[in-house]
Parts: structure tokens; sequence; C-alpha cells
């Protein structure tokens, strides 16, 4: 199996390397690069023996075990077959392709992308392991997807790639769906294993999921009707690729698929009756779209899909004789179709059409490629002594012995074997046949590289018809038996004497004839019924047409843009899952309370009047003044409830918001002047509102009902260790600078990028309306501010230091110097005391002030912002001190703070010209 | 106690959500201030009032006095109003650009970057 | 012994990006200095990460109690291994974005301060990633927010104002929402630290009532952050309009700083209330899946089709969560990691479709394939492995949630995980035919030059998710330490 492997590596670095070479010379690249498929083909003709005696070649290493997904590779006969045919077809196609693509850009990609695909087809023969095969699976998606849009200027081909990508995809998820339910009942991935336990699949409740899933993703892939319209329009892609993955392997991939799960899945009736009809239908309608057709490429993908029907139909009626029929039409269709593809590519080359009404006369020009467009085409017609003959008796005889419907089937089969004549007449025989003037034949179409391929093929579909056991004796019994799962012994014929088979033949061919000679009519007919019938094709382009307009119009519904709807939503959200919530938990009592105290009860009042107005407010002084209102008020329940820290940042900070506010709102238009909300609409954003503040206030109510017992409470701790561990008498101070410092820290940060923030949206942007009002230079006012500063930055030197034991701080004693620098510079505004990079220098050293502060205690105490004390002072009005990080850590905020106010507000009211201002 | 403050949040969220469903830029900014004001109302309340003494330890003493209000909200709720401030402050700023280069304050005509 | 080697890692990764910031906001004028900052304090911070994610391999979860104060009457920082793969992507996605900054920032931005606000958003995201107390994580969302906001708005540009308007408003009111859980949470537990208030939990302290209401505010507020159905309009409005390197950063962090909190929240702290807050994330997972992919079929424009992919990608990692057993939150941290390398790779490809092809509009941009083939690859690789095509990153991610959701038989979300699959599939094809295939319309815009600094961070993160794609049992196995240590705390 190493052989093997270092061949799947050789043609996964392929896809890197030859692209480069084909750059350079496409034609050579083919030639080279066909040789690493060539040495895999003949490795693989080593290991018959082996396998055929029953050893097969394993390798296994884990890849990745948390998902059951291992490398495990395994080479059974079907394997064997599936991989002859990629490698040895492959071969040639590279060869075929570099002459084709010569000079093209889409050579290198061509290169690239056809080992990606071989790589992933190879893969798909060798797996053992399920999901390692979807993986390859998925990749022979893609790479059909990226090779479909090699023209990519055309958007049908864009078009048609996007199609057999959707298409194969989600036959491929589908399938990673039978795959998981699989693993998931058997408790393998392992192909070997699976095979082994069908009885327990076949019985298991799943089984029909599974088999939907599996057959889904086997159908999507093999083009069964009605998923079978990607693969015409995949013709959308340069010839080698359409005789390589469109008509002799990727399509092969599903009925691979279908015969390693027939031992797991098959045998069952729906297995049967699923598989044969639809393989049934699929063989004749693919058989009637292709009378319809003139294009060469188009006439032979609809003839592939007819194929592709008949070997699901083969693998659905199950039998021995089934199976041995299909495992040859399998071989028989890759050796006649690939060479007929690459034949219509020459043509098209040569005189630069594929329409068969206009081909004629080639043969005297291009005597080779019409000899083996002639043996291609026997083959395909079934005539003696080709392969095709013997497949076809095969098919026959295998139709004619199903256990059910076996005359429908074989009438069936009867008229798509006698449309695949006429096919073979219309692409083989009728564009050499000479009927008026030859040709003029372009000289790029006679390359022995492009005559390679074909010429081989065909040759060897003679061969083997006459010598069938070169192929019987071999690979194909070494298949039936791996899928049968038991000792087989076949006999191919060409000769099976008079009988009922050699008449069907004989008859088949004559009708074939027969169609091909009224082709013109037939033809016509075909189109007047296409146009009244909605083709699979446009049914599915609709229904993409459809999901698109449809996620329009979901996605307008629901990112309208209407911001306000938007918190609508997020209101009621909030609203019904607390009340779900609610309903889920019940009531765990009444809510408990402290007696009630009247002047809180009378803030209380004055602080809903201050909402009313808000609310009923038409006009931005009366919504600014019920601002202030409600956060004074809240200040005061603060002050009240024994929160005097809260108070005084509550009030410094609502303060400072109406300034803003104020400032803010001289550019903005007044309320009064904007058209309201309708009646109806207020109503129901009041009835929102409601509901957000009910459920709110229901679940404080509920939260009340049982809070834990203060004792509990990690703050009895901090009380407790406030001041003899941390020095500090105002426990709320000593939470924010050392046991939660983190917070301030983060707190900090806010504030620098919010000031850093208002700055970056004032620079620059040209508006100085706001310098005659706020700059108020009257000579009392600078006298007051004169003494007014000094004092207010005295005191706020005197909050800081007082903070950690009595109400103050860096916060507050920071806000307070900040007010007394601004007052100052209002009160200056000529004189600028500060540069406008100040205020930047204050944050900036702030916070480097907070995290140095965290600094000696690592060094210290090896932990990381723990407080480090080195001494009390007794300061005048402030008392004893101790001194130590964390007041450093205030000393930060403070400085922050300072560095805040300067910026917001300085900008805000700056009276300098945008131009002579720079940031900093 | 708490029921009236509790009854008085739930006000304070209803009158703050109605305001962040106008149309006006302005009044938006304002039910910002109410939500955050009512949410830090929140947090002092669940936990319970207490007596109304500060939770500061007094001159010669090494516990609070009794009946003290828990501290960690407070330390929470001035948290809260610092980032409270700094969020406002660059809200009212980036609002007040926005209606100066788009045109409007009607929140109904923002309606350009969605789909 | 020494004991501050075991959290040194921890600290610096929260020290680089502060002290950087500190040193950005005194650069402030100068550039170049600012630039190299950037860039050097990023590696740095990615190189610490990394050595905190091998310390806490080695060593189990790091923790660092601030201020000395053990936990919970202190704030306590504890890299398990979730926190510190989460660090170690932010580091990454940093580094990617200053060096992408380079090419992009203009000097008008950095004079705006550009360097230290970004500075301030990786330590923001870090800080909430690393800290292990409820409180702490809303500061360090604050803080992460704040500098978005200041972020998304810089330019100035229409679109940029109005969609930081509504980012910012949602936003705001999910930080409200988020500061009532923590209240209910302390009044209710009287604890602050995750760890302890899921003891107390399992003890069953505190009333059941106020418990899962404080869940449903978190949940709710999380929700909005991360953007999970109906909640993710500000997402939309305003991911496709900021530079790229500030979306490709947003894109691929900040949503999932909510996911990360649903985690640290829902997987593990409030195990115990599973079974009222996990149906609702089951059934809003599968809701955003479904709407997210529908608005990304929809979209013709680059960076917003991305922007509806984080919304259903968000629903995928959601789904996991909802699931709750260990695999699924293993998948969902894997889907984490793989998501966050993906999709700031294709905001980045967002950039070069827009210089090259001459606009983010599909309409009107084009020819990229042939102008620039290996930009092809490095958009082809994201690109297919957000679609799900095996072996990128993006099918083990789903491979590994759709096995968890096939181990408990929910039939009906994983055929939903798996037609959305095709969806995004779709979607993703979409960019690649207009912008890639197609040839440059007449109506494109004019074509930029691209520089190094383009192209150099979708190499590094293109390699990134080769390697998770080629060899995913490494992060898959850092993903079940982090499972498991959520699960058993």
């Amino acid at each position: 199996m190493e052989g093997f492997l270092i061949g799947l590596a050789a043609v996964a670095f392929g896809s890197l390397f030859w692209p480069v070479i084909a750059k350079r010379n496409s034609v050579w690249a083919g030639w080279c690069s066909a040789m690493v498929p060539l040495g895999i083909f003949l490795w693989l003709l080593t290991q018959g023996g082996a396998i055929g005696a029953g050893s097969f070649p394993k390798w296994s290493v884990e890849w990745v075990p948390q998902l059951g997904v291992t490398l495990g590779f395994r080479l059974d006969g079907v394997g064997l077959l599936l991989s002859l045919l990629v490698t040895g077809i492959g071969s040639l196609i590279l060869i075929y392709g570099g002459g084709y693509l010569k000079g093209s850009p889409q050579a290198p990609p061509f290169f690239a992308f056809v080992h990606l695909f071989m790589l992933a087809m190879l893969g798909i023969a060798s797996s053992d392991n399920l999901l390692l095969l979807f993986v390859f699976w998925e990749l022979t998606s893609l790479a059909s997807y990226l090779l479909i849009g090699l023209s990519h200027q055309e958007s049908a081909a864009r078009k048609a790639a996007l199609r057999a990508l959707l298409v194969t995809s989600a036959g491929g998820l589908a399938l990673l769906a039978g795959i998981l339910l699989l693993g998931a009942e058997a408790g393998t991935y392992s192909l070997v294993a699976l095979q082994n336990s069908g009885d327990l699949i076949r019985n298991s409740s799943l089984y029909l999921a599974i088999f939907i899933l599996v057959v889904l993703g086997a159908f999507s892939k093999s083009a069964q009707a009605p998923l079978h319209f990607w693969l015409p329009d995949a013709m959308a892609a340069p010839t080698p690729v359409s005789a390589y993955l469109h008509s002799a392997t990727m399509v092969k991939a599903g009925v691979f698929l279908l015969a390693k799960f027939l031992p797991i899945l098959g045998g069952t009736e729906i297995w049967h009756d699923v598989l044969t009809t639809t393989g049934a239908v699929t063989m004749l309608l693919g058989g009637l779209l292709a009378l319809a057709q003139v294009d060469l490429k188009r006439l032979l993908a609809y003839s592939t899909m007819s194929a592709l029907g008949t070997l699901v139909m083969l693998l659905g009626l199950g039998t021995e004789l089934a199976i041995k029929a299909a495992m040859v039409f399998l071989v028989v269709h890759a050796l006649y179709k690939a060479p007929l593809f690459m034949i219509a590519g020459v043509v098209d080359k040569a005189v630069g059409t594929r329409n068969i009404t206009l081909l004629q006369g080639l043969g005297r020009p291009m005597p080779m490629l019409a000899f083996a467009a002639a043996l291609a085409a026997f083959s395909m017609s079934g005539l003696p002594p080709f392969v095709g003959f013997i497949g076809k008796e095969l098919l026959y005889e295998a139709q004619l012995n199903a256990t059910s419907y076996a005359v429908f089937i074989t009438v069936l089969g009867f008229a798509a074997n006698a449309i695949n004549v006429t096919v073979a007449l219309k692409v083989g025989i009728s564009p050499f046949r000479r009927r008026g003037t030859i040709p003029e034949i372009n000289p790029k179409a006679r390359k022995p590289a492009l005559l390679t391929g074909p010429l081989l093929l065909a040759l060897a579909g003679a061969l083997f018809g006459l010598f069938p056991n070169l192929l019987g004796h071999g690979v194909i019994d070494m298949a039936v038996r791996d899928i049968v799962q038991r000792p087989i012994e076949s006999h191919l014929k060409l000769w099976h004497g008079l009988n009922l088979l050699l008449v069907l033949s004989g008859v088949t061919v004559v009708v074939g004839v027969l169609l091909y000679l009224f082709q013109n009519r037939i033809r016509a007919g075909m189109h007047l019924l296409l146009e009244r019938v909605p083709t699979a094709s446009k049914t599915f382009d609709a229904g993409v047409q459809g999901m698109v307009s449809v996620a329009a119009s979901v996605t307008r519904f629901f990112q309208h843009g209407n911001l306000r709807l938007y918190i609508a939503v997020v209101i009621v959200s909030l609203s019904a899952i607390i009340t779900a919530s609610l309903v889920s938990t019940g009531w765990s009592g009444p809510p408990q309370g402290g007696p009630m105290r009247l002047v809180p009860l009378g803030i209380s009042l004055l602080t809903v009047f201050s909402g009313i107005a808000a609310i009923r407010s038409r006009s931005t002084v009366m919504a600014v003044l019920a601002m202030g209102g409600v956060g004074y008020g809240v200040a005061l329940l603060f002050a009240l409830f024994g929160a005097p820290d809260l108070a005084l940042t509550q009030v410094l900070v609502e303060t400072l918001t109406l300034v803003l506010f104020s400032l803010v709102m001289r550019a903005l238009p007044p309320i009064e002047s904007q058209t309201r909300s309708s009646g109806r609409r207020r109503i129901t954003d009041f009835l929102i509102a409601l509901a957000g503040g009910l459920a709110i206030t229901a679940t404080l109510l509920a939260v009340r009902g049982a809070p834990i017992p203060e004792a509990q409470r990690i703050s009895t701790e901090m009380a407790a260790r406030s001041l003899p561990e941390a020095n500090g008498k105002n426990i709320v101070n000593v939470i924010l600078v050392d046991f939660r410092a983190f917070d301030t820290m983060g707190e900090i940060c806010v504030l620098a990028i919010a000031a850093i923030g208002v700055a970056g949206l004032l620079l620059g942007s040209g508006r100085r309306n706001l310098k005659a009002e706020l700059v108020i230079a009257t000579p009392l006012f600078r006298t007051a501010v004169s003494w007014l500063t000094p004092l207010l930055l005295f005191l706020s030197v005197f909050i800081l230091f007082r903070g950690h034991n009595e109400p103050g701080g860096g916060f507050i004693g920071g806000l307070v110097a900040g007010s007394g620098l601004l007052l100052r510079r209002m009160g200056n505004a000529d004189h600028p005391f500060h540069a406008p990079r100040t205020p930047l220098l204050f944050i900036g050293t702030g916070i480097a002030v907070a995290v140095l502060s965290t600094l000696p205690s690592i060094f210290l105490s090896e932990v990381f912002m723990k407080g480090v004390w080195v001494g009390a002072l007794w300061l005048p009005l402030v008392g004893i001190t101790k001194f130590g990080t964390p007041f450093l850590f205030d000393i930060g905020v403070y400085l922050v703070v300072i560095g805040v106010c300067l910026l917001i507000l300085t900008r805000l009211i700056r009276s300098e010209t945008p131009k002579s201002l720079s940031f900093p | 106690m708490e029921t009236i403050i509790i009854l008085l949040t739930g006000f304070l969220f209803t009158c703050g959500f109605y305001l962040l469903l106008r149309r006006n830029i302005t009044r938006l900014l304002v039910g910002i201030l109410f939500i955050s004001q009512a949410a830090n109302l929140v947090i002092l309340v669940l936990p319970g009032l207490g007596s109304g003494v500060s939770p500061i330890i007094q001159e010669g003493q090494t516990a609070p006095p009794p009946g003290y209000p828990d501290p960690l909200p407070q330390a929470l709720i001035l948290t809260a109003i610092v980032i409270g401030f700094g969020v406002i402050a660059f809200a009212l700023v980036l609002l007040k650009n926005a209606y100066r280069d788009l045109g409007t304050d009607d929140l109904d005509s923002l309606k350009n970057t969605d789909v | 012994m020494f004991d501050l080697m075991n959290p040194f890692p921890l600290y610096l990764c929260l020290l680089i990006p502060l002290g950087a910031a500190i040193v950005q906001i005194f650069l402030l004028g100068q550039s170049k200095a600012q630039r190299v900052v950037a860039v050097g304090s990023t590696a740095l911070l990615t190189a610490f990460s990394f050595a905190l994610v091998a310390a806490v391999k080695a060593h189990g979860p790091v923790i660092l109690d601030v201020g000395g104060w053990a936990a919970p009457v202190g704030i306590r920082l504890r890299a398990d291994m979730l926190s510190a793969l989460m660090v170690a992507i932010t580091g990454v996605i940093g580094f990617c974005g200053a060096i992408h900054g380079l090419a992009e920032v203009p000097i008008s931005d950095e004079r705006r301060g550009y360097h230290p606000l970004y500075q301030f958003l990786l330590f923001g995201v870090c800080g909430s990633f690393l800290t292990n107390d409820l409180f702490n994580l809303y500061v360090w969302f604050e803080v992460m927010l704040l500098s978005s906001f200041v972020l998304l708005a810089q330019g100035g540009s229409k679109s940029q104002l109005e969609g930081t308007v509504k980012y910012m408003v949602l936003n705001i009111v999910a930080s409200t929402v988020f500061l009532i859980g923590a209240g209910i949470i302390y009044a209710s537990l009287g604890t602050l630290n995750f760890a302890d208030i899921a003891l107390r939990i399992s003890q069953g302290q505190g009333s059941v009532t106020g418990i899962r209401l404080a869940g449903v505010f978190l949940m709710l507020a999380f929700a909005v952050k991360a953007g999970l159905f109906p909640l993710y309009a500000w997402l939309p409005s305003s991911y496709h309009t900021p530079r790229y390197t500030v979306s490709a950063v947003f894109a691929g962090l900040l949503t999932k700083v909510g996911v990360y909190a649903l985690i640290r929240t829902f997987g593990s702290t409030f195990s115990a209330h599973q079974s009222f807050t996990l149906p609702i994330l089951w059934w809003v997972a599968l809701l955003t899946m479904v709407i997210g992919v529908l608005g990304a079929a929809s979209q013709f424009h680059v960076r917003r089709i991305l922007s509806f992919h984080i919304i259903s990608q968000i629903g995928y990692m959601a789904l996991g969560l909802a699931l709750g057993t260990a695999g699924a939150i293993s998948a969902t941290i894997f889907y984490v990691i793989h998501h966050i390398v993906v999709k700031s790779n294709l905001f980045l490809a967002a950039s070069v479709i827009d210089r090259i092809g001459g606009g983010e509009d599909l309409r009107r941009t084009g020819g990229l394939y042939r102008a620039a083939p290996w930009l092809a690859v490095l958009f082809l690789i994201p690109a297919l492995s957000l679609g799900g095509i095996p072996p990128l990153s993006g099918f083990w991610a789903k491979l590994a949630l759709l096995e968890a959701i096939f181990g408990v038989h929910a039939w009906f979300a994983a055929g939903i995980a798996l037609a959305v699959g095709i969806l995004t599939l779709f979607s993703m094809t979409k960019i690649w035919a207009e912008a890639f295939w197609k040839e440059r319309p007449e109506n494109a815009g004019e074509r930029r030059p691209i520089h190094a600094a383009h192209v150099i961070p979708m190499v590094i993160l293109t390699g990134i998710t080769l390697l998770i794609s080629f060899y995913p049992t490494w992060l898959f196995e850092l993903a079940d330490i982090a499972s498991r240590q959520l699960l058993i705390p």
C-alpha cells in the first residue's frame, strides 16, 4: 500500500508543481505528468493477484482521533477497478489536456485542479474510513467546481460551476448526515466493519433515514433524475475536463458509493425499488433528452446520464448478474465515452464548431481520428466484436432476469440502447462522413497529444471485446466478489449463441439507425415538447432565485435599519424571558425591606415628577432640566442611604454631564422643531416601555424576596479586613483602590478612551460656534477665578488625601481640580495656560502612575497590585494618613480625571481656530 | 423602603425605555442616561439600603457602625457611574457629529447602512 | 519558590497592551514610533499568550489574585485553557491587524489616537478573557466597547457615523442589562467571583428565582454582544463601514467575547440552571443560523455578506453551547478559534478586493483571479474553510459539532446545520465568482496598489488555517482540555 500512498503524494505534489511547468509548456507538462498516474496504474496492476487472493492492501494511521477520522486506506476489488479507471484514463487525459490547452491561460489551473481531482478520486476509491471518504468526496465537488469555471470570464460557465457545486455538495451534506447516522448506529466509520454488520444496519430504526441520505448523496453525484441537470451544464468546462470528470470518473463516484454500500444497505425492498426506478427513469430520460441535442458535448453528456441511470438500475436489481453487468458496463462506458469526448474536443478545435448539423467530411483530413471515432462508436452501439457488445448482452440478460418488473425494465433498456446507437452514429460516424466540401482544418488540432488518448482507449475497447476474459477474470471478478461479498466465477463471452439476447441486440441496432435517419424530425419534436415542460434546470434556477428573494425579504424584515425598532426588540425580548423565568420559578416571597423613611420618599416623588416631565417635555430645555432633576434626585438618595462617596460623585458627574449636554445641545436642533411620532406609535412605544419597566420591577421585587443574608456576602469580609489589612477607614474607597483596584484600572482606561475619542471627533470639525458664549472674559469673572482656581485645586488635593478614610478620593478630587482649571480656562481664553498636549500628558501620566503603583508589590511580595505601605504622615486638615501604593494608585486616578476634564471640555469650548490646533 | 425605591427604579426604566424609543436624538440620549441611573439604583437597592449610616469606620473603631449599608455595591456603582460618564460623553459628541454630517436628528431617517 | 513565574505570562498578557497604550499616548504625533510600538507590542503579546497556553497545558489553570486579596474578596484573574486560547488568538489577530494597519490607517486617524485606542481595545479584550469576576468582566467589556465605538467612528464618513450610532446605542442598552444582571447576582449570592458563584449555586445558596433572573439578564446582554437572533441588528449595520483593519479585528474578536461570556456563564458557572437557559439558547441558536445565512445570501457587498456570516456562525457556536455536553462545548471552542482566524482573514481579503477590484460591491468589482492569482488562493482557502469544505478547518469545526448533535439525536438541528452549510457555501462562492472569476466591469472603481502589509497578515492567517486544517488534533486536544476545565471548575 505504501506504493499507492507515494503515488497519492506525488499526485498531490503535482497539483502544485505541474502548473508551474504548464505555464511554460503545457504539452510537455502533459506528457511528463502523465507518467505519475501511469506509474500508479502499473502498480495497481501488480496488486491484482493479491487482491484476487483476498489479501487487501491496507494502511492506516490516526488523523483526528477525536472525531473518529482515520487515514485508513484499503483497496478492494471495486476500489481497484475505480483506481485503474482514474489513473489509466487520467494519464491519457493529462496528455490530451496538455495538448488541448496549449498556450491557453487555462493550462496551469487545469493541471492544478485535475491533479487535485485525481487525488480525490483515488482517495474515494481507497478510503476505508467513511469520513475520510467524505473528505475526498467533497474535494471532487470542489475540483469539479473549479474546473467547470476554468472559462470564468463567461457568466454561463460561472453559473454552471455554481449549479454543479450546489447540487453535488448538497448531496454531499446528505451523505455526511448519512455517514454520521451510520457512525452513531454502528459505532464505527470503517467501511469494512460496516459491511460486516449490514444486518444490524438494515434492522435499525434509522435504516430508512440512512438509506435516503446516502442515496441522495450518490444520486446527486451520479446525476440521477431529477438531480441530473447540472451535468449537461457542466459541459461549459474545457473538453478534457468533461471527458475525465463528467463522463469517465467523477460521475461514477456515486455508482461506486452505491456499490460499496450495497453490502451495508442493499438487499431491502426499498433499495431495490428506489434504485431500479430512479435508474430506469434516468436512463430513459437521458436518452430522450439526448435526442434533442445538436451540440456534440451536450449530446454526450445526456448519453452519459443515461448510462449512469443504467448503472444505478443494475445496482438496484442487486443480483450477481446485475452487478457483473454493472461493473462491465462501467468499464465499457468509460472506454468509449472518454474517447468520444476527446474526439469531440478535437473536432471542435479543428473546425470551430460542435454542432452536429454542421459537421461533416472530417474523415479525409483526419483519418486516424476518424478511425478512433469509429471504434468507439461501434463499441457504444454494442456491435460485436467490441466490448460494448458484451456489455449490452450482459445488460439485457440482467434486465430479463430481474426478479420483478423485468419486462418494464427491459423495454426501457431497449429504448435507451437504441438511442445509444443513434448517439454513437451522430458523434462517431456522422462528422467524418463526407456530405459536402472538405472543411479547413485548424493545424492546432493535429497533435499527437490529442490523438493518443482517443486512439488508445478505442483500441482497448476492441481488445477487450476480442479477449473479454482479460477483463472478466481479473478486475471484474474481484469487484463483483467484493460487492456481493462472496466468491464468484464469471465468464465473459463475446458469443452467446443465437438466442433472445442476440435478437434484442440486433433489433436495437436497427431501431437506433432508424432513429438516426429521422433525427431532424425527432429533434424538432423534442424541442417543441421541451419548450412546454418545466425542466429540472429551470426549476432549480427558479428555486435559487426564490430562495434569494425570500432571503432578501427576510433580511429586510429583520434588518430594517430602524434603530428604534431594534431597541424595542431588545426590550420586548428582555420582558419576555423575564416573564418566562418568573413563571418557571415562581415568587420566592414578599419583598423584604427596611422601614419607610419620609425624606427619601419625598425625594423619590420628586424624581418621579422629573421623569414624567422628561417624557412629556416638548422642549430641549425641559428635557435637560428633567434629566438634571433625576440625576440630582438619585444623588440625594445616595446621600440619604449612606453613600456619601456616591452622592458626591453623582453630583459632580451629573453637573459635568449637564454642562456637556448644554454645550452639545447648542449644536443640535431643539426637540420642539421635530415632527412627533403618530399617536398610535406613541401608545405602542409606551406599552413596550411599560412592559420593560414592569418586567424589571417584577424582577427586582422577586430578587428582594430572598436576598442573601449579609453574613454570607463577601463585603462582610471586606469590612472586617479594611482597616487592619488595607489601612483604610472608608471601605468604599478601600474597595476601589485596593480590594477591587483592578476595576478602577479599567475605569480610568474608559475615561481615557472617552477623552481621546471625544477629542478625535471634535478635531478639525471646522466649527467654532461656541467661542463667543463661553469665554467669560469679564474682569470680575477673572478676578473671581484667580481666587477660585487655586482654592479648588487645594480642595482637590485635600479630597484626594482624605479619600482613604473619609468620603473623597482620586476621582472626586480630580473632578474638583478639573473644574477649577476649567474655570480658569474660561476666564482666560486669550492666554491658554496649557498647551493642547497637556491634557493627554495628564491622562498618560495618570494611567502610568496607576500602573507603576502596582509594580513595587511584584518585587516586594511577588503579588500583582498588592498594597505596599511605606509609613504614615500627619497632614494638616487631614490628620494621620498612611502612605502606600494604593494611595499612589489614587493619585493616578486623580491625574487621569483632570486630564479627561480638560481634554473633553476644552475641546468643546475651545476658542482657537482648528488650523492652529493640532492633536495632540 | 426598598419597595418604594424598586418602584422608582422601575418607573425610571419605563421612562428611559420610552425615551429610547423616540425619534429624536436628544431624547434618545436622555433615555440612555435614565436607564444608567436606574441600573445604578438597582445595584444599590437590591442588597438592601441599610439604616442611613455610611460604611466608614469611625475614629477608634475597627468596624463600621451597625446598620451600615453594604459597601461593595457602592463601589460598583461608583465605577459604573464613572464608566457611564465616559460613555455618555462620547455618545453626546458622536451624536452631535452625526447630526452635523447626516443632517438630521430624526432616528427614523438613519436607514442607510442596513440592507 | 518564587511564585511569580507561574502567573507571569498572564500578567504580561494584560500589562503589554496596557503599557503599549500608555506609550502610544505619549507618542501621539510620532507616527513612525507609534507604528513600531504597535507591531512590536502585539508581537510580544502573541509570544506571551502562547507561553500562557503552554503554561496552562503544562500546569493547569494559571491564577493571579489582584492585590493579593484571595478570591472571592479580591478580583481573581484566572487563565484556564479557554481563556488562554482566546488570549492567544487575540494576540494573533491583534498582530495581524497591526500589520495591516500599517498599510491602511492614515495619519489623520493616528493623530486622532488610533494607536492607543487599538491597544486599549486589545487590553479590554484580554481583560475580558482573563478575569474571573463578573463585575470586572463588565469593566473590561466597557473598555473594549468604548474603544470600539471610537475606532468604528474614526474616519468620520457618514455611513460610519450612522453605523456607530446604532452599534453604540444597542450596546449601551446591553451593557445596562449586564449591569443589572451583575447586581442581581450579588444580591442573590453575595459574591461576584465566577468560581464562587458556581460553588454557591451548587451548594444551594441563594434563591432560585434570583439566580435564574440574573441568568436571564446576563444571557440577554451577552446575546446582544455576541450577535444572537433577534438582537444582532447592530452588527450588519456597522461592521461594513469602518477601516478594514478595524472591521477585521472586530469581526474576529468582538462578537466572540460575547460568545466567550456565554460559554463562561452558561457552559460553566450557571450550569445548575441549564434546564431553563439551554432550551432558549437552542432555539435562538437555530434561528440565528438561519436568519444570518439568509442575510448573507441576499447581499451583494463583500463585508455585508461576511457580517451576516458572522451572525450565522455565532448561531453554530451557540448551538454547541446549548447542547451542553463536553463534546459539544469542545466543538464550540474549536469552532470559535477556527472562525476567528478565518473571519478576520476574509475581512482583510475584502480590503484587497476593494483595492484591486475597485470596490466592495460585487456588481462593481471583479477580475482579481487574473490580476492576482496568489491572492485568489489566499482568499479561497479561508472562504472554503468558512463554507465547510473538507479538509479545511471549518469542516472539522462543523463535523465536531455535528457529531455532538447526532450524539443527542437532535435531527432537526442537524438538518438546519447542514442546510445552512449549503447556503454558506452559496454566498461564499458568490464573492468568489463575482470578485475573482468575473472580469473587471466597466463601472468598477479605480484600481489601487497593494503593499506587503496587506498580504502578510493574510499569509499568516491562511497559514494558521492550513495548520488547523491538516493537523486539527492539537487544537482539539486543547479544546478538550478547555471544555473539561469548564465543566469541572
